[in-house]
């Protein structure tokens, strides 16, 4: 335990990794929780990066979570998506946290859809860069092969590779050192079991552990 | 500074079809009141289509859906890469003064075209159509475009400082040469020949993580070079 998270407001935006009940809204919004920092986390299912910055709806779901109460998720389709100036307005955050890379990676696709990726990378990052507060990007774990996802390991290293180098001045943690290839069964190809997002949970609070020392704290 | 990526054109391309739905054009407020093009793509597999105009008067695009016009002026005349339809025939015109040009471009999955309007030619206008697929996306560093309409410069090159270092050469009329480069505010020129004759690329101080494309231009006997910072549209359903 660093007790440099001790006392952070950490505001996590993701993607439906975060929004079924045993899903990180609960494993890594507890871990960071049991570190002392103060937790406000927000999934959109099905949802680019781009859409927290320019209002759309969302297409399967959406939750959300503030410190100790538990999620309230909103299976509503076409709920109106969160925005990512209301919710630093809102929460205050000196780190954010975003878990994304599945919706974008374009998974089942021959090719690989890199000037989209970034331009929607690029809106969100922005969007923080110009407020300076300290931001992490977790990218997509490994998942499985041959489901109806067409998530493949190959595209999954293809895509962490990509967003280490476009999620600047955001730090990037990939997920895929987590775990071997298919080492962390999934339910559907890409949503993991219980165990399997208490582990990523985890992995991902000891790397913000390890980068908190390299993140600009803001007042 | 590494060469990330080298594109080269692949010459105007003209053919025609029908398009009917519309498309977004945002170069300001005023502009996006003109309505749309061209369909916006797909959240994947989506490719990027803009206009630029490098005449010395106003540009008009008229596609089967709308119709926009182009300004001339430096912080007007380059438009934003909107995101279009893959594999699906965008047809129109371009219009300069009295003299029109049919337009009629296909493009491939994650492909970025910019279609060049000049005043060159027998009949007062000229298409350039670049075909790029970029591949050096980077968060950390600036990417710089060279694009060369001047059909009398046969190895134009990008060169920065006072020491004209050359940063992207040997680029041959209606091609391009990309290059990523750390985001510094060093001075860039584009020489034909002599890299001491270099017309000054005015971008100011480079932003990391942004894009930006140099275009070189006839004018006479002297060339002109018009240099702009890259946009992108946000995809729009």
């Amino acid at each position: 335990m660093n007790a440099l998270l001790a006392g952070l407001a950490v505001l996590i935006i993701g993607d439906s990794h975060m929004v079924t009940r045993d899903y990180l809204i609960t494993t890594l919004h507890d871990d960071l929780l049991a570190q002392g920092a103060t937790v406000d986390t927000y999934g959109m299912c099905g949802a680019n990066a781009a859409d927290w910055v320019y209002p759309t709806t969302v297409s399967c779901g959406k939750a959300e979570r503030h410190g100790k109460v538990g999620p309230e998720i909103n299976r509503a389709a076409s709920a109106p998506t969160y925005q990512i100036d209301a919710l630093i307005e809102k929460s205050h955050p000196n780190l954010i946290v975003i878990e994304m890379g599945d919706t974008m990676a374009g998974y089942g696709q021959h090719d690989f859809p890199q000037g989209w990726i970034y331009q929607q990378v690029h809106a969100l990052t922005g969007r923080i860069a110009a407020k300076n507060i300290p931001c992490v990007w977790v990218g997509p774990p490994w998942g499985s092969e041959g489901t109806v996802f067409h998530k493949t390991f190959a595209r999954v290293k293809e895509m962490s590779e990509f967003l280490s180098n476009a999620v600047a001045p955001c730090r990037f943690v990939d997920s895929t050192q987590f775990s071997k290839e298919g080492e962390w069964p999934t339910i559907d190809g890409q949503h993991l079991t219980l165990s399997g997002y208490k582990a990523w949970g985890a992995d991902i609070a000891a790397s913000l552990d390890q980068l908190a020392p390299q993140l600009a704290r803001q007042p | 500074m590494s060469i990330a990526a080298t594109a080269r054109s692949r010459g105007l391309r003209c053919s025609l079809a029908a398009v009917a739905a519309l498309a977004a054009f945002h170069w300001g407020a005023a502009r996006a009141a003109e309505g749309r093009l061209y369909p916006s793509g797909p959240p994947n597999g989506v490719a990027y289509l803009r206009f630029v105009n490098l005449a010395p008067q106003e540009v008009t695009i008229l596609s089967p859906a709308a119709k926009i016009a182009i300004p001339a002026d430096d912080a007007h005349r380059v438009g934003e890469f909107d995101p279009v339809t893959p594999g699906v025939a965008l047809t129109g015109s371009a219009r300069l003064g009295e003299a029109t040009k049919p337009i009629d471009v296909t493009l491939k999955p994650n492909e970025f075209v910019t279609v060049a309007v000049t005043s060159e030619g027998s009949d007062g206008i000229s298409l350039t159509v670049f075909r790029d697929v970029p591949s050096d996306f980077n968060a950390l560093k600036s990417s710089l475009a060279l694009f060369n309409l001047d059909k009398g410069c046969a190895q134009a090159q990008l060169v920065a400082g006072d020491n004209h270092m050359s940063v992207i050469p040997e680029v041959g009329p209606g091609a391009i040469g990309r290059r990523l480069v750390n985001p510094v505010g060093a001075t860039l020129g584009v020489a034909c020949g002599d890299p001491t004759q270099a017309v000054e690329a005015k971008l100011g101080p480079l932003n990391a993580g942004d894009r930006y494309s140099i275009f070189l231009i006839a004018n006479g006997s002297s060339r002109e070079v018009v240099a702009q910072r890259d946009e992108q549209a946000p995809f729009r359903p």
